[in-house]
Formats: C-alpha cells, structure tokens, sequence
C-alpha cells in the first residue's frame, strides 16, 4: 500500500500543474524533512515554507517520503559531520557559542551534531537536488509523460483491483 | 508568477493555532516524559511521576508522587516526595536553559520498598559498573576463623622458640642463683660483725693510752671494710644479674609472638589483631558505603564538570540517532540548568527533618558557588559541598546518624554472629581531583568522649583514582577497631593465649558474640575457643552481665593507630568541613 502510493504521488507530481521549478523546489524541502530528525524546531520552518511559498505540496511529501530511509541510512554521516562542524572546528565555536546563548536557537537542537549535521547535508544537497530534479522534471514531461501513460505498467498499475480498492478507500482529495 | 501562496496563510494560522493547542494539551505529559527520561539517564534509575503540571503564567512546575528508584538496590526506593513545587525563571526557558529560583519538597520519604527493579540496565563500563570494579579491588580481607586442626605432625614442639628460649633462661636463673647463695656464703659477714660488736664491747672501758687495743680495733675496722666490700661486690652482681634475665624474660614475649604466628599459620587463622577483624568485618559495608558516595559523586563530576570549555553529552533519545549534543557556555550568560535553592522539610516516625540544598548547577564555574546541601534532624546530621567552580574540582560530605540499630555480623566459619547493638554511624568522604579520603565510622555504647567510644572505624585512601578504576590504584585500606568480644565456651580447657593490653575494664561494653547452639555451654563458663584466638582471658561470660565485668580487646598498637587514622581522616575531612562551614556561612 505504502508502495502503491509512493507510486502515485510520484506521478502526481510529475504530471502536476505545477512548474518543475516548484516541483524541485517541494522536493527539495521536502527533503529536508525527512533528512533531518522530523521533531526539531527547523522543521515547522520547513512546513511553513511549503505551505506559504508557490511549491509543489505533492513533491515535498514525495521529497519527505523519499528521505526518510535515507536519513536513517545516513545518520551515522551526519553524526560524524555534525560533529566535525561543533567539535571539530574551532573557527566556529564562536558561532556556536553566540548561538547556543541566544534566544530560541537552541530550541532548534542545532547543538546536536545529527540535527547540525542532517541539517547542513540537506541543504548543501539541496541546491544540486534542485536543479537536478528540475531539469529531470522538464525532460520526464518533454519526453516520457505520454508514453509513460500508455505504458502498460501504468495502466497495469492503474487498473489494479488493489488500487482500485486503495482509491476507493482513499480517494484524490 | 506568483512566489507567496497567500492562501495559505489562513491555514498556516490554523495550522498553528492547532499545534499550540495540542500543545497546551500535552505539555505536560511531554514535560513529564521528559522530565523521566531526563532523570532516569540522570540517575541511573528509574524516575517515575504521577503527575506533572506546567503553570506556565506564574513559571511554576508541580510535580506530584516523584519516585525515584535506586540505583543500587533492586526493589527500594531511593526517595519519594508526595509534592515538588519548582518556580521558575521565564526568559531563561526560551534559551532551552531550566533556572529555579526556588524548589520546595514536601512529603518526601527515604528508603521506601518497591515492587520492580527500578535500576536501569547499563553496560559494564559505565559509571556504576565502574565503580563496582573499583570497589572489588578495594581487597577487604575476609575472616577465616579455626578452620584447621593442630597434630603432632603439624605442630613440631622443637621448632618453638619460646620453650628453648625458656629453658635457656631457667638454667642462667639456676645458675645465678646458685652463684649467688655461694657468694652470699663465703661473704664472711657474720665473723666480721661478731668482731666488730665484741671490739666495740671492749673499747667501752677502754684507756685511751692502750696501744695495743688500737692496733685490734684498727684491724677490725679494716676487716669490716673488707666485708662491705664483699656485699658490695655481690650486690652488683646480683643486680647486674637480675637485670639480664629480667632482658631475657622480654625477649621471650617476642618469642611467643612468634611462636602465636606459627600456630596460627597451622590453624588457618587470620591475623587477629583488633584492626584485621574491623577489616574482615566491617570493610565490605564500609567499602559498600564509599562507593555509593563515589557513585554520587562522579555523577556530580559527570554532569557539573568545572570548566567553560565545550561539553558534549549524549542527544536525547529518539527513533533516529541519538548523536551528541554539545554545551557552549559563555561567561556571564545562565547555565543550562540551575537549581538555586532547595528547601526540603520531611516527617519521619514523628523526627521533623530539614534539608537545603543549593547552588545545583551544570555549569558550575559560570554560577561561581559551591553546590551544597545540609540536613539536620534529631540526631541526624549531614552536610555535602561539591566545590566544581575551579579546575580541580573537591567533593565532599558528612553524616552521622545516631541510634542506629547496628545489624547483626555473622562471623564466617563460625555459628556465630557480632551483635554490636546500637550505635552511631558516621560516614565522612572527601575527594580532592582524583584523591579520595573516605572513612567509615560505627560507634556504640554511651560516647561522653573518643575514649569511651567504641569504634569500628575503616578508612580509606586512594592515592590515585584514575579513571575510576581505570589503570593502576595505589590503595590503601585502613580499618581500626576496638571490637568487644565475649569469649564463647568452649569444651576445651581453658589455655591462654598471649593477648593485647586489656582496655579499660570499667568501659562499657556492647560488642557480644553469641552462639545460639552452644548457648548451654556459654552458661558453664568454660574457656572458649574465640576468647583464645581474640587474646581474652579476663572477660564476662554474658552479653547480660555489665559492662565492667569483662574488659575488651585493646591492641596495644590500636591507640596509636586509631588516632593516627582518625586525625588524618578527621584532617582530611576537617580541613574540607571547614572549608565547607566557610563556604556555608558566606
């Protein structure tokens, strides 16, 4: 079931009314969802930028759905990179300490070296992500979109009793 | 087109307005878990809450039913508190910091029994695993009493020193004396004083132009002189004489001594001095002691390390990784947590007891005091300082309870068990950096002075503790007792034994050996086994017989070591009460 709507919020983003920009644009911070540990003061940031900002709301839950296996695959990097940036830098212990003692910013847990690290991976990886899921947006809908929906997957997929079911169950908002 | 999604807004709104609700909702269940998990990691035991409430307007946090579960005993309690009212600082909150101006506890309740085992499972390396393995190395030794027998084979009569010495001695007495009754014999004493009273008979009508009678009286005169002479000569003699036996009568109590140690080898005895059967008896409660303060203690190292460096600590717990969280602290900025003052008043079988605590912080260079705490109740004392502000940080803590009710000690080997009565427990701890003084004090009968005390005192000195166990311990045990023992009947026949000087007979005694089996035999009065072993010869029979009936054991270096121990504790311990009381009254 989780695959099946994986599958279709996949192609609901790509055949989105949405422009690739906003579609990468949801990925990427849906990305940064799932990448970093999910209760953590930057995410209500993350959520109110998706909502508020023109970005694909279907490619950030794909972005986020993606991501998360990912971010508990990678929690042992991100460990070791957030712990470089606290520990590991003495450049940046100023900058760590003025925030550390400032309002607010440690509710973000940003001292934690998974969140610092998840965080600063995230958003490093968002920039080439944006891009890449932009121009692979572009291409899906300049050349695979038509042929994939007369694909005989797709429409396998599609007229299966089992997503027949799932959509009855749940159907399109 | 358009960047702002500007209809979203109002459900952004609602969004949030929704989150502060649930918020408002679970609060504070979410503090109250937090708070738990928090303690437990803290503590190394279970921290439960019934119920906890956020009182956000007036920064105020109630905690009702606290218990806290300990983290050495399966199914006890560490403490409970019925009511925990903490107030708090606002602004600090929104830097992710916990300042409490002021935390009242009431209700609380010490000791108390559990259903579970509260103590959370933890790897052998950590902390209290750790200590375990520093406590195993503190080698108390044990008490092995008459677990051999004395054959023939076993005991050669001809390897004593004591019976050759003996009989050495004897014959130099034999001959002496004989020398000395001929010496007296041919002193000539009595023809020279019969001389002398018959010439003064005659110088009576004596003229004194009788040459010839001058001449005799000369002559007498020089017999007599050559008599004192010959007296004088045999009283040296002697006295020469009686000095050396006298020397050689010494140097067989060493030769006993010597002789004691190889029949005790033979016997599987322990060395039996008073302080040995402290050791054996009272070290591993002693040690038990220390390393529960040592626990406190590197929890306090742990958790209020001096020092304005960069501290990680493990992040909390999560489905993710936990990974490392890391303090900053800056100068003049709030620690991350502080606990101000701690007022703690407690009722206990109708004892009114009192406690402050003060100064609990994480960042103890930046609050710049002390953390201390101090009760005080009907015979109940206590008081700790954890002095972390400066880079070698010192701990230290008293407490004496008077009245306890000392447990009964079953002497291994033995049907038999110690029965000190009750008593006054008194446990000083002082760790400066990575040298720690402990001692462990157990005083029964009426104490007007450290004379009349009888103490069961151990004392510890680690010299350097390392890593907690962690490489080479230079270690010290010192246990120094005056133990009173009553002797237990035996069968045999009574045999003295070469003991320590007797105490003072007239002290009141508490300490009592009772067999419950041999009970009948304790009332015939017989020489016993145990009063050989423990040197008595002149002691009750009855722990019912009073105190100046019997005299205890008094080792005759047990003085000097009892003050030597106890000044260097009491030293160490003064100098950091003291600091302590400073600290207290500034």
């Amino acid at each position: 079931m989780l695959l099946l709507k994986l599958i279709q919020s996949f192609f609901k983003t790509l055949h989105s009314e949405g422009t690739p920009g906003q579609v990468a644009a949801g990925l990427v911070l849906g990305s940064i969802l799932g990448l970093t540990p999910f209760l953590s003061l930057h995410n209500v940031v993350v959520v109110g930028l998706i909502v508020i900002l023109n970005v694909s709301i279907p490619g950030a839950m794909l972005g986020w759905a993606l991501c998360i296996p990912a971010g508990f695959l990678l929690d042992p990097l991100f460990d070791a990179i957030g712990r470089g940036l606290l520990l590991g830098a003495p450049a940046l212990r100023p900058l760590w300490t003025a925030l550390y003692n400032a309002p607010v910013a440690p509710l973000s847990g940003f001292n934690n070296t998974v969140v610092l690290g998840s965080l600063v991976s995230s958003l490093a990886l968002g920039v080439p992500l944006f891009f890449a899921a932009r121009w692979g947006v572009t291409r899906y809908r300049a050349t695979v979109a038509e042929r994939l929906k007369r694909s005989a997957l797709y429409r396998a997929v599609t007229a299966s009793k089992l997503y027949n079911l799932y959509r009855l169950f749940r159907p399109e908002p | 087109m358009r960047v702002f999604r500007w209809k979203a807004i109002v459900p952004l709104v609602l969004l949030g307005a929704v989150g502060a609700g649930l918020w408002l909702l679970f609060a504070d269940r979410i503090a109250q878990h937090t708070t738990e998990s928090v303690g437990t990691t803290l503590i190394g035991a279970r921290v439960e809450i019934d119920r906890l409430h956020l009182d956000v307007p007036h920064g105020r946090v109630e905690i009702r039913g606290l218990t806290v579960a300990s983290p050495f005993e399966a199914l006890r309690n560490l403490l409970q508190a019925d009511l925990l009212v903490a107030d708090l600082e606002p602004l600090p909150l929104l830097e992710k910091k916990v300042v409490i101006d002021r935390l009242a506890a009431t209700g609380l309740r010490f000791g108390t029994p559990r259903l579970t085992d509260g103590r959370t499972a933890e790897q052998s390396d950590g902390l209290k695993g750790q200590i375990t393995k520093w406590g195993e190395q503190l080698r108390v030794p044990a008490l092995q009493l008459a677990t051999g027998k004395v054959s023939v084979a076993q005991l050669d009569p001809t390897q004593l020193n004591t019976p050759r010495l003996a009989t050495a001695l004897a014959g130099r007495a034999d001959s002496a004396r004989q020398a000395w009754e001929a010496g007296l014999t041919g002193l000539g004493t009595e023809a020279a004083l019969d001389s002398g009273a018959r010439m003064v008979e005659r110088l009576k009508g004596a003229k004194l132009t009788d040459v010839k009678l001058l001449g005799d009286a000369r002559r007498t005169l020089e017999q007599l002189k050559r008599a004192q002479e010959r007296v004088t000569a045999l009283e040296r003699s002697v006295t020469s004489g009686i000095s050396a036996l006298q020397a050689d009568a010494a140097g067989l109590t060493d030769a006993k001594q010597r002789d004691y140690a190889i029949a005790r080898g033979l016997l599987k005895l322990p060395g039996l001095d008073a302080p040995d059967i402290g050791a054996a008896l009272f070290g591993s409660a002693a040690v038990d002691r220390f390393q529960r303060a040592l626990y406190w203690v590197q929890l306090g190292r742990r958790y209020m390390p001096p020092g304005l460096l960069p501290r990680a600590t493990p992040g909390p717990r999560r489905i993710r990784r936990a990974g490392t969280t890391v303090h900053f602290p800056r100068v003049n900025e709030a620690p991350a947590f502080l606990l101000k003052t701690a007022e703690l008043s407690l009722s206990v079988a109708s004892r009114t007891y009192a406690a402050r605590v003060s100064g609990v912080t994480s960042d103890p260079t930046l609050y710049g005091r002390p953390a201390q705490a101090s009760g005080t109740a009907p015979g109940f004392r206590l008081a700790a300082l954890l002095d972390h502000v400066r880079p070698t940080p010192r701990d230290t803590a008293a407490a004496s309870l008077v009245g306890v009710a000392l447990p009964s000690l079953p002497l291994p080997s033995l049907p038999m068990h110690l029965e000190p009565g009750a008593g006054t427990v008194g446990l000083s701890f002082a760790m400066q950096g990575d040298q720690l003084r402990a001692r462990f004090g157990r005083e029964h009968g009426v104490t007007r002075d450290e004379d009349e005390a009888q103490k069961i005192v151990a004392d510890v000195i680690v010299d350097r503790l390392g890593k907690l166990g962690l490489g080479a311990l230079l270690f010290r045990l010192e246990l120094v007792t005056q133990l009173r023992v009553l002797p237990i009947e035996h069968g045999t026949s009574s045999q003295h034994v070469d003991r320590p000087a007797l105490g003072d007979g007239h002290q009141p005694g508490a300490g009592v050996v009772r067999h419950a089996r041999l009970r009948p035999l304790l009332q015939r009065r017989d020489e016993r086994v145990l009063r050989e072993i423990l040197g008595q010869t002149d002691v009750a029979h009855d722990a019912r017989e009073s105190g100046d009936q019997f005299r205890g054991l008094d080792s005759p270096d047990c003085v000097d070591r009892a003050v030597g121990v106890g000044s260097r504790g009491r030293h160490g311990f003064q100098s950091h009460h003291d600091h302590a009381s400073r600290q207290a009254r500034r």
